[in-house]
């Protein structure tokens, strides 16, 4: 009964940090308009007034708002679409860090094409670096031109948008702050963190397969009930292929069907790993990097 | 005795093989995988004709999947790249089939005078257009995007799965510097050469069932 109610919970969390998320928005300016939604960068509002020393960062967010039923595209797009992409204008003095991605969902496009990406709303965080002291200047500009592919199961539609946010900067000493808080409130669950270092990570390569294998350590009573794999590179595995999921002593491990795309062995498996369990609220989403090695058959052969 | 034996496995076995074997069939025996013989399949093409696969052995194939309202098709159509290369491939006798799988109220669906509208004001020229709002062609080949381009030689065997290129972006200024894999198959492979990139992941629009 409790193993029947986890899939609930699970995309009950998403849809609560999605809530949240536009709770948050919902107090900021409109957008401006992509297709079939808006985009608007934002920023921590901690950083309005304050000076910034060299070497302090703070977080800007891409803020997307869709109509439902359309999506945009995670780093690793699955098998069709593509991710926004952002060529930055920034005033002297400031520099963009990669985009940080929240944990992006499956989207099933047909029986035989999965796609990853985001609905209905979703921030992609940008770090900003001060390589010098923002003090003296009144405000600072940023300047964000992003071209994007917004689709439907029924169509996609290319969209550009120009992005400007201006903030206000003063000679005042910066106070304590979270960083992001703002931005996401309520939403950290939803962007991938290290697990927890006990927990150990381990792939091997299977032939027509890769099997991810997580050994959960002492984590007692942790029971997985579901588990799905987002690859960070493309042509490694199956999207659309089940993912199937074993428990195994201290953990569980789940196969991966590999893609015809894959012609070399690779060396480690990179991507999120989203696990949710019967007991606990746990519904988290992990940075996974692990090594593969091949299966034992193979290396009982190849000693 | 023996005999026997064999005649009542063989009667009991046999539904259970020709089950197994029809379920199997889509995903193990017909699917398009590079080395193995192209699923063979009869199209319905925008000017009326009927195309057969199989008649088409002794030449070199090309299939390009297509959905004009796509922003990655229209790259290449509005750069004028397709059509060169349709052109230039047809003209060494390859034949080039452009496939349409978007299924009716979809992205990409017309009919065939609308097609035929299209390739006239593209100055498409493909040996056909096959018209597969079912997406029964699609299908047998697993066909993922818009442009999704497998490339099939004279015996009949798949040489090419995957991109049109390397530069998997809108942007109709990426369409000069890329690396066209299609054309590059093909160029190997009359030269007496294996394909040196036979495997890609095809960029697009995903194809609309």
């Amino acid at each position: 009964m409790r193993a029947c109610e986890t899939g609930p919970v699970f995309w009950r969390a998403i849809r609560l940090g999605v809530a949240l998320l536009l709770v948050a928005a919902s107090a900021l300016a409109e957008g401006t308009p992509i297709p079939h939604g808006t985009l608007e960068l934002i920023a921590e509002k901690w950083i309005e007034k304050q000076s910034l020393a060299a070497g302090e960062e703070f977080d800007v967010g891409l803020h997307f708002q869709l109509e439902k039923g359309w999506h945009i595209y995670w780093i690793n797009p699955g098998d069709s679409g593509e991710p926004p992409r952002v060529d930055w204008h920034l005033a002297a003095g400031l520099t963009a860090g990669a985009i940080d991605w929240p944990t992006p969902r499956r989207l099933e496009d047909s029986s035989t094409i999965v796609d990853y990406g985001y609905e209905d709303a979703v921030v992609l965080v940008v770090p900003m670096h001060a390589d010098l002291r923002l003090a003296a200047q009144k405000i600072v500009q940023l300047g964000a031109d992003v071209k994007l592919l917004v689709c439907s199961h029924d169509m996609c539609i290319p969209g550009k948008a120009q992005l400007l946010l201006t903030i206000p900067i003063e000679a005042h000493a910066s106070s304590p702050h979270s960083r992001r808080a703002d931005l996401l409130t309520g939403t950290h669950e939803s962007f991938p963190g290290p697990p927890p270092t006990s927990w150990k990570f381990s792939a091997a390569d299977a032939k027509d397969s890769l099997v991810l294998t997580a050994n959960l350590g002492q984590s007692k009573g942790l029971h997985i009930t579901q588990a799905l794999f987002f690859p960070l590179a493309e042509s490694q595995i199956a999207n659309a292929a089940p993912q199937k999921l074993v428990p195994a002593a201290n953990g569980f491990r789940l196969t991966l069907r590999k893609t015809d795309q894959l012609l070399k062995p690779i060396e480690r498996l990179k991507g999120v790993l989203t696990i949710s369990g019967e007991n606990s609220n746990l519904s988290e989403s992990y940075l996974i990097d692990a090594p593969v090695s091949l299966n034992m058959n193979h290396e009982r052969r190849n000693p | 005795m023996e005999g026997d034996m064999k005649d009542m496995k063989r009667s009991t076995l046999y539904p259970l093989v020709v089950a197994l074997v029809l379920c199997a069939a889509p995903s193990l025996l017909l699917a398009a995988k590079v080395g193995a013989p192209a699923p063979d399949f009869t199209g319905t093409a925008s000017n009326g004709k009927t195309v057969h696969l199989s008649d088409y052995r002794g030449k070199y194939v090309v299939l390009e999947w297509h959905n004009n309202g796509c922003p990655f098709v229209g790259k290449q159509y509005n750069s004028g790249n397709m059509q060169q290369l349709q052109k230039r491939w047809t003209g060494q006798g390859v034949a080039w089939f452009t496939i349409l799988s978007s299924a009716p109220g979809k992205q990409g669906n017309v009919s065939a005078s609308e097609e035929n509208a299209y390739m006239a004001k593209m100055q498409a020229a493909p040996t056909a257009a096959l018209l597969d709002p079912r997406g029964d062609i699609g299908h047998l080949y697993d066909a993922k995007t818009s442009p999704h381009m497998f490339v099939i030689n004279p015996q009949g065997v798949v040489i090419y799965d995957g991109a049109i290129d390397d530069k998997p972006t809108t942007e109709l200024s990426d369409v000069a510097g890329a690396r066209n894999y299609v054309s590059l198959a093909l160029e190997q492979s009359l030269a007496g050469k294996p394909v040196a990139t036979p495997v890609t992941r095809p960029y697009g629009c995903s194809v609309k069932y």
